[in-house]
């Protein structure tokens, strides 16, 4: 029974993991119907900030976490007006070019300016070892990880998904221009939309970077979890995406445990499973 | 007489010429490394090597200028490997070849080295019996047995005796398994369970929790260089199994000198096999870091592609001494570097004689913190391990 739950806990913990990383994805190209798979590269690059400010500023590694949601959201926010605004409208696959592009970009710059090798990621003691919780020995980190996963997961259902705010975005992105006629700034909401985005994959950047490690590969290693999370949870919906990671979160580590010879080939059969069942996701809406 | 004489001069210039006794004031050597991508860290360390080692014993050795030909293998690609090597061959006329590195290249070159007679040193390729594919291949790198079975006689000499087997589940992680699991059943201890882990593997949880129910004396991993080793050696300490006791075994790449630091506190105590750790204590050796930093800076640091390029280069360079004044033969220089023996800064090195594989010192190692820095203790040395 204690290993059962133990498993449950890892399990919830790694869902939560990839909630936190896939949720700034959802929100970009849920909400905002753009693929951008740079998403995965503004991660990296929120890595990259918390390791800064954290080793070579002294600053304490929850503090560096802020910091890196805002220095990524200002990042993704010049990005968006430079680059991404001109391709809001084109199709899939120019998006998806244009990012993949992006993505090689930041390797490259990362490479040039940090090296190749993997950064040193360290976090305070009280986040490190093992807790004895209700007779459970549980990883702190991974209590501290479902801890953030839920505040982010209710901060965003309640005060993104289901706000005016919210419905203003899905407004702008289902007609434009009646939105525009109606006299919502439709490219001010585009660019909040896109700076939140880019600012979620930084912080999950640098909460991921003590387990996933950081170094330039970072996006190309992960871009496909984060695409798996979103499509099993359905475009569009951050509670989707929330399930989509608990399910797979859950599904992989108890399949590891219980038949370790499938090893790492569940997460996959269970995105193949829900594929066909609702080819739009666990809680998809749009066609 | 003056006629006569221009005859006989003509004639000894004819004969000097078709014995190919002319020797080349300059020669190519192809160095075929990544340098881009994942294993572009290598490249870094090969043309750091390389061009200490320049600096050191001259660009010239035996009279012959060594032209070097530098092409990015951009990772296990054998395609790209095999284009590499042809174009190296046929078109830039190298005559000797550093790499390709990686096992799937090592093989895509064997066909073409063999037939075009060209000395190739694999540096990054460390496959059992790839060295029997050509009559050119010498091997300045190690064998997977001689990382894989070490750890397996002890274990069991120092009463770990019940043991868990965690593998990279891909070709050379199944080697490793395999020659660590009869090494350990022969000396006399017992596999307590065995688990192989995909390549790409963020969560390491559940294969921690089988392990602590198995309740094993030792766990021995084997995980390819970079996020594998980094995951499963902080797995093991955030999961608690390090502290419950357990032994942590591994092979070297798990806590290779240029990615340890990434790995931090949670790699201290992890017990590896290795072919070379900056820390050997030998008066080359220390002569060779503190040059070696000099030159490149202190990081990245020192690994194994370093020694092997270092390695390879000595062949390279003695061999061509030794050949001083006459035309390059790769048959004299095959002839040569077999059965060779020479200190290099990791130990005594020997160059096999039938097949030019690899016999060295293995090191039993123990990661400890030096001056603030993560290094591999050598614990025990076995001396001359073989490649078999």
């Amino acid at each position: 029974m204690t290993s059962v739950l133990t498993v449950l806990f890892n399990g919830v913990a790694y869902g939560m993991l990839l909630f936190i990383m896939s949720v700034g994805l959802s929100v970009t190209m849920g909400m905002m119907n753009f693929v951008n798979l740079a998403q995965a590269s503004f991660s990296m690059l929120g890595g990259y900030v918390m390791v800064a400010v954290t080793q070579q500023l002294g600053i304490p590694f929850l503090a560096s976490l802020p910091i890196a949601f805002i220095v990524v959201g200002i990042v993704s926010l010049v990005l968006e007006r430079v680059v991404f605004r001109h391709f809001y409208g084109t199709d899939d696959l120019t998006q998806v070019l244009l990012t993949i592009g992006l993505i090689f970009m930041s390797i490259a710059i990362v490479t040039y300016f940090w090296g190749s090798t993997y950064q040193q990621v360290s976090v305070p003691a009280w986040l490190t070892g093992q807790q004895d919780v209700l007779g459970f020995t549980l990883e702190r980190y991974r209590m501290f990880l479902v801890a953030v996963g839920g505040a982010l997961a209710l901060v965003l259902v309640f005060g993104l998904e289901r706000t005016r705010f919210g419905a203003i975005v899905r407004a702008c992105v289902d007609n434009n221009r009646v939105a525009r006629a109606c006299g919502l700034n439709t490219d001010l909401v585009f660019a909040l939309t896109f700076a939140i985005g880019g600012g979620l994959a930084g912080l999950a950047g640098a909460l991921a970077a003590n387990l996933l490690g950081i170094d330039p590969n970072f996006p190309l290693r992960y871009l496909v979890y984060l695409l798996i999370v979103v499509s099993v949870g359905g475009m569009g919906t951050i509670s989707g995406t929330l399930i989509a990671g608990l399910v797979l979160g859950i599904g992989d580590v108890a399949c590891k445990y219980y038949v370790p010879e499938l090893g790492g080939f569940v997460i996959y059969a269970i995105t193949v499973a829900v594929m066909l069942w609702r080819p739009h996701g666990l809680l998809g809406r749009r066609a | 007489m003056k006629t006569l004489a221009t005859a006989a001069a003509l004639a000894g210039l004819i004969a000097a010429l078709s014995t190919g006794a002319f020797a080349e004031d300059s020669i190519k050597v192809g160095v075929l490394v990544g340098y881009s991508g994942i294993s572009s860290l290598s490249g870094q360390q090969t043309d750091a090597a390389i061009k200490l080692f320049q600096k050191k014993y001259g660009e010239a050795p035996g009279g012959k200028k060594i032209e070097l030909i530098r092409r990015d293998t951009t990772g296990p690609n054998p395609e790209v490997a095999k284009r590499l090597v042809q174009e190296a061959v046929t078109r830039d006329k190298a005559r000797i070849l550093i790499g390709p590195d990686f096992t799937p290249n090592t093989l895509a070159a064997a066909p073409i080295v063999t037939e075009a007679k060209v000395p190739t040193m694999v540096i990054g390729a460390a496959t059992t019996g790839i060295i029997e594919k050509s009559p050119y291949f010498t091997r300045t790198f190690f064998a997977t047995p001689q990382q894989c079975k070490p750890l397996a006689p002890y274990a069991v000499k120092n009463n770990w005796k019940k043991v868990y087997v965690m593998v990279a589940d891909f070709a050379p992680g199944h080697d490793c398994e395999k020659y660590y699991i009869s090494a350990l059943t022969e000396a006399g201890g017992t596999v307590v369970g065995n688990v192989r882990i995909p390549l790409s593997n963020p969560e390491f949880s559940a294969y921690m929790q089988r392990i602590k129910d198995s309740k094993p004396d030792a766990l021995f991993i084997f995980m390819p260089l970079g996020e594998p080793s980094i995951g499963a050696l902080r797995a093991v300490n955030d999961s608690g199994l390090k502290a419950s006791g357990v032994k942590i075994l591994a092979v070297g790449d798990t806590t290779d000198e240029t990615y340890v630091d990434a790995v931090g506190d949670a790699a201290l105590g992890t017990i590896t096999t290795g072919i070379y750790s900056t820390q050997h204590d030998s008066a080359m050796n220390k002569e060779f870091v503190k040059d070696f930093e000099a030159l490149n800076g202190k990081s990245p640091r020192i690994g194994w592609t370093a020694i092997s390029i270092w390695d390879a280069f000595r062949l390279v360079y003695d061999g061509l001494a030794a050949q001083s004044g006459s035309s390059f033969d790769p048959d004299k220089f095959m002839a040569f570097v077999h059965g060779r023996s020479f200190e290099s800064p990791r130990g005594p090195i020997t160059i096999d004689k039938t097949t030019g594989d690899i016999i060295q010192n293995i090191y039993i190692r123990r990661t400890d913190k030096i001056d603030g820095v993560l290094q591999n203790v050598e614990i025990a040395t076995l001396p001359n391990e073989g490649f078999k």
